[in-house]
């Protein structure tokens, strides 16, 4: 190592040098730069400069010159009006409803897990609060200037990064003035979307300053893979991780672990607590609001109950129509690419597939409801255990965060060095001999009489296909990691399975079944059985991506590609009949078209996802008010709009 | 001429080449693409994730690499003679690219890809097991579709599409030309006069109407408005309706019937006819004005012709062949649809397939749709050349 750094600074010299020479001979001031990374020469470049740059040896470890200041950090959220914001794109919200989009932590106010105790900090609207926070910082302002300066005269200026959306774009622009009439200039980019979330761009490559985007709330607040040490994406670990801040803060990061890996309830609220309360000191991402989302349907539907944590037709066979009539009308804007679930999660797809598949919980109003499962698996109910197990040198674990894989992809054993989670809770280096750990072994039991919508018994060979296909490297999933950290599968009926997980692996959400059913029995248009196909064939199957067998209250009987899909009632649906016979789903990918085809009577329903909150909402309102026969339904919805604060440069 | 046509296929042939590179390299070397989903939600991924979503859309592979194997369905693997594998080893590609980042002494800094990790490049040997690999535009297998319809043939999307965006397009094209050559030869006749006036005060209008303001406006009137007014209405969108519905003085209509097919049709056709007749009548007046002017007219003329016979035989016959460009190029128009148009009133068309794509970064389908206006293209350019010699004996195509 220290030969290479000699080498460096020889090659450093070297190129002065022949710049000197260069210099000489020539008036054109170009010279070599050895461009490094780490202490390794990687690049020669011709460059237009006049120094030889020093390059640091890792990346993303030197703190941003304002952001890496708490009190910079604070100083935004205090000068950031929120209730403005959010009236500057939802003019329909009233007042009350403004307060219900706030949000002080990462985890909205309707949660299970959110805290408003006194510990938390909040940043109400306090612009000589804020400014006296930059003050303190060394950012002053000088008489009579508009932005403030520091003791060498630098700006205090931040480049704001966010998509080119025009709901953005507006609260943005008022973001810009509010932080203006603090002193900070902000420096507004609009990228585009494909930039901005790309894969070699933007975020994953944390190209931005202030960053604003949007997460979508779930019924469990998660956070693991946004908020902790180990997911800070950076070059070294090919980018890999949603920590997209740089944020580290081993108090924080310790108790999104921790609420992320145990079942008992008041564990999980306490260690939400003590993350909030961390999250909300360090400000590092500030929560702007909950988006607004609208729902619109005809008044002649009943039993309509769209929610901000599940898709709204998850009770569509509760659904009636006032008038008696058996048909039924959604417009969706964008069609599902398939209805191969395993290989396609748009939030479309699950809109329709709630109507074929049903789904084994539903999570209605930010809480979880048993719907195909016959009960929630939990340890009060004995269906999940936690037993103590002893773990020697190579056997299978996931570590301590619950990761079932190293960063290359490698299956985890205990090793020398693997810090693991002890049945006490700590977190260990192993280092030899053996180790006690927690081992998980969840029940998960069916409703009896799920049935096929050709008729056949949902069976033990459906849960096994499932378990085969799904968890084949090769089927096209993304995310492994449940496969990955299960240890064995045991089918002990047609209706129930045991899971045993690995060593060490405590999901909050191990009550939610990891292994989901295939009709095995299916008998494919070539004669085949779905059981003998192989893995990599199932995303072309026609039967699996376009006309699937479900046991959900509906069959999708018609796809026409672009146009629509017609489902009619499941016949053999563990629910009982269901009172609209059909349902047809038009792909309307234009919201405007959508609304007028409401209020032309076309369409009967129109989602929070076609709907949206933009101008249409009051399209809609307006209607409704005129007397048109609707009815709009509009919360805050589980997606929210934040800030995310980059606190190192590279 | 059969030289011509043999030296004018092979120049097509090396346009569409140059034409499908280009925008393979354009689709594909933009920023976003089929990995922007990972980072939308929640995800616990690791590097291995990544390469593996990467080598399942081939984004692994080098660019022309990938194009190749959309282009020719090669290379597939090592090259096989006699049982002998030759290029097993020969990189074709690279799993898990390395990243450096160079640092200006101006402050600017830039990531660039140098070359591969140790260990994760792509062999052709790699290739033979991949179940993604298609046949090969140039055999007619236009590939899968990566979101749209994920993982089945890209044909058969296409294919669903295609007869709706003919029918839109080829009603709107015949009614314009129905309509805008006649107001078009008008116009010129009588220069001027009050009707001159008019039709060249609605063209100006009809040309500079955005169209989707245009088709929002109609919406709005003949839609939502007729309908509160219990007036009769027309059906805002689709190509056709799911339910059976009354409209007042025209009564019950059966959803997919032909007169509910009709009802759908008269905004969107309506919007597209107006846009086509505000550009070509104008077009056709001024190609008739030059003619009228000529020699051969006031022959005509002088012989004692009929005004008639003078304007239908011997001045419109020449003022239309500049107007056999407008018409020919139409037709690729007409097979890619009115992105616009298809996307505001619903109507599911290339066109709207198209903006669908571009919008799910779905390449293999938007590629098709590229290639398939390149040929028309390039073939329209080949039939109007020859249909010149046709109508005009003076051109020879030699």
């Amino acid at each position: 190592m220290r030969n290479h750094k000699n080498a460096m600074v020889a090659l450093a010299f070297l190129t002065i040098a022949s710049v000197l020479l260069a210099a000489c001979g020539t008036q054109v001031v170009t010279q070599i730069v050895e461009v490094t990374k780490e202490v390794e020469v990687v690049q020669t470049q011709l460059v237009e400069a006049t120094t030889v740059v020093e390059v640091e040896a890792a990346s993303f470890t030197k703190p941003h010159p304002l952001l890496g200041d708490i009190r910079v950090r604070q100083g935004i959220a205090y000068c950031t009006n929120r209730p403005q914001l959010i009236a500057s794109v939802y003019p329909f919200v009233d007042a009350e409803g403004q307060q219900k989009q706030l949000m002080d932590t990462n985890i909205p106010r309707a949660s299970w897990a959110a805290y408003d105790g006194p510990e938390i900090q909040k940043y109400p609207f306090d612009a000589t609060k804020g400014q006296a926070l930059f003050d303190e910082a060394g950012w002053t302002l000088a008489e009579g200037a508009t932005y403030r300066t520091n003791a060498d005269g630098d700006e205090m200026n931040l480049k704001f990064t966010t998509t080119t959306a025009a709901f953005r774009q507006t609260w943005a622009a008022v973001f810009e003035k509010q932080m203006a009439a603090c002193g900070l200039r902000i420096i507004r980019l609009h990228a585009p979307a494909s930039w901005w979330f790309g894969s070699t761009t933007g975020l994953r490559h944390r190209d931005f300053e202030l960053g604003a985007y949007a997460w979508v709330g779930e019924t469990d607040p998660k956070g693991q893979t946004l908020y902790a040490c180990n997911q800070i994406n950076v070059p070294e670990n090919g980018w890999a991780g949603q920590n997209y801040m740089g944020w580290c803060n081993q108090v924080a990061s310790d108790a999104i672990n921790a609420a992320n890996n145990t079942l008992v309830r008041e564990e999980r609220i306490a260690h939400y607590k003590t993350f909030q309360i961390e999250f909300a000191k360090d400000m590092v991402s500030l929560p702007v609001f909950q988006r607004a989302e609208g729902n619109a349907a005809s008044s002649n539907l009943v039993n309509f109950k769209p929610s901000a944590t599940e898709y709204y037709t998850w009770n569509s066979y509760e659904w009636e129509l006032a008038d008696g009539g058996d048909t039924l009308v959604l417009a969706l804007s964008q069609e599902p690419a398939s209805m191969y679930s395993l290989i396609e999660s748009a939030a479309v797809q699950r809109t329709v597939g709630w109507m074929i598949f049903d789904s084994s919980m539903s999570q209605y109003d930010w809480d979880f409801q048993p719907a195909a499962v016959a009960e929630l698996s939990s340890v009060e109910n004995g269906m999940i255990q936690i037993n103590e197990v002893e773990v020697k040198e190579g056997d299978p674990v996931v570590d301590y965060s619950g990761t079932p894989t190293d960063s290359e992809g490698n299956l985890l054993t205990l090793t020398s060095g693997l810090k693991v989670k002890t049945s006490s809770g700590e977190d260990v280096e192993f280092s030899g001999g053996t180790v006690k750990m927690n081992q998980l072994v969840a029940t998960y039991e069916f409703q009896p009489t799920l049935t096929w919508s050709d008729g056949e018994p949902v069976k033990k060979a459906d849960f096994e296909l499932a378990y085969k296909n799904d968890c084949d490297p090769a089927s096209g999933a993304v995310d492994y990691s449940t496969c990955q950290s299960i240890q064995s599968v045991d089918f002990t009926s047609d209706n129930e399975y045991t899971v045993t997980y690995k060593p060490g692996y405590m999901n909050s959400l191990s009550f939610i079944p990891p292994i989901a059913t295939y009709p095995s029995h299916q008998v494919l248009s070539d004669g085949r059985k779905l059981a003998d196909v192989p893995t990599t064939e199932w995303s072309g199957l026609k039967e699996i991506a376009e006309t699937p067998l479900g046991f959900g209250p509906y069959i999708l009987t018609n796809w026409e590609k672009g146009v629509k899909l017609e489902l009619t009632a499941n016949p053999f649906y563990w629910r009982g009949e269901n009172k609209v016979k059909n349902i047809t789903i038009l792909i309307v990918q234009d919201t405007q078209q959508a609304v007028a085809q409401l209020l032309s009577g076309d369409v009967d329903v129109i989602g929070s996802e076609t709907l949206g909150a933009g101008a249409e909402v009051q399209t809609v309102i307006d209607a409704q008010a005129a007397g048109d026969p609707i009815q709009v339904l509009i919360e805050p919805s589980a997606t929210w709009e934040h800030i995310d604060m980059n606190l190192f440069v590279p | 001429m059969f030289n011509y046509l043999i030296r004018r296929l092979f120049q097509m042939a090396i346009v569409l080449f140059l034409s499908t590179m280009a925008s393979y390299a354009l689709l594909n070397l933009a920023p976003g693409g089929p990995l922007t989903f990972l980072t939308s939600v929640q995800r616990r991924m690791n590097q291995e994730d990544i390469a593996r979503v990467r080598a399942y859309f081939e984004l692994d592979l080098f660019l022309p690499v990938r194009f190749s194997r959309w282009l020719t369905g090669f290379p597939r693997g090592p090259i096989t003679v006699g049982g002998q594998t030759y290029f097993a080893d020969f990189v074709v590609g690279c799993r898990q690219p390395r990243e450096v980042e160079i640092r200006y002494s101006d402050g600017r800094r830039e990531l660039k890809t140098v070359g591969c990790r140790e260990g994760q490049d792509v062999t052709l040997a790699d290739l033979v097991d991949r179940p993604r690999s298609s046949k090969g535009i140039i055999f007619g297998d236009l590939g899968n579709s990566w979101q749209i319809t994920r993982d089945r043939p890209v044909s058969a999307v296409v294919v669903s599409r295609l007869p709706r965006t003919l029918q839109l397009m080829m009603i709107s094209l015949v009614l314009s030309i129905i309509i805008g050559i006649p107001i078009g030869v008008i116009s010129a006749v009588r220069q001027y006069s009050a009707f001159d006036y008019t039709v060249t005060s609605m063209a100006f209008f009809g040309s500079s109407m955005p169209t989707f303001f245009f088709a929002l406006l109609m919406i709005l009137i003949f839609s939502i408005t007729f309908k509160r007014m219990g007036w009769v209405y027309l059906p805002p969108g689709n190509a056709e309706s799911v339910k059976d519905y009354v409209i007042p003085f025209i009564g019950a209509v059966d959803a997919g019937s032909l007169k509910d097919n009709i009802l759908h049709l008269i905004m969107p056709v309506s919007v597209l006819t107006l846009f086509n007749v505000a550009g070509w009548s104008r077009y056709v007046r001024t190609s008739m004005l030059e003619v009228l002017r000529q020699d051969y007219v006031r022959t005509a003329r002088a012989k004692g012709l009929i005004e008639r016979v003078v304007i239908a035989k011997h001045a419109l016959r020449n003022a239309l062949i500049p107007f056999i460009t407008l018409v020919v190029f139409s037709i690729p128009a007409a097979f890619g649809g009115a992105i616009i148009t298809e996307t505001v009133f619903n109507w599911p068309g290339m066109g709207r397939l198209y903006f669908d794509a571009l919008g799910r970064t779905d390449y293999p389908v938007a590629m098709a749709l590229l290639l398939i206006t390149a040929v028309l293209t390039v073939v329209a350019t080949l039939v109007c050349d020859v249909l010149y010699t046709v109508v005009d004996p003076r051109i020879r195509l030699s």
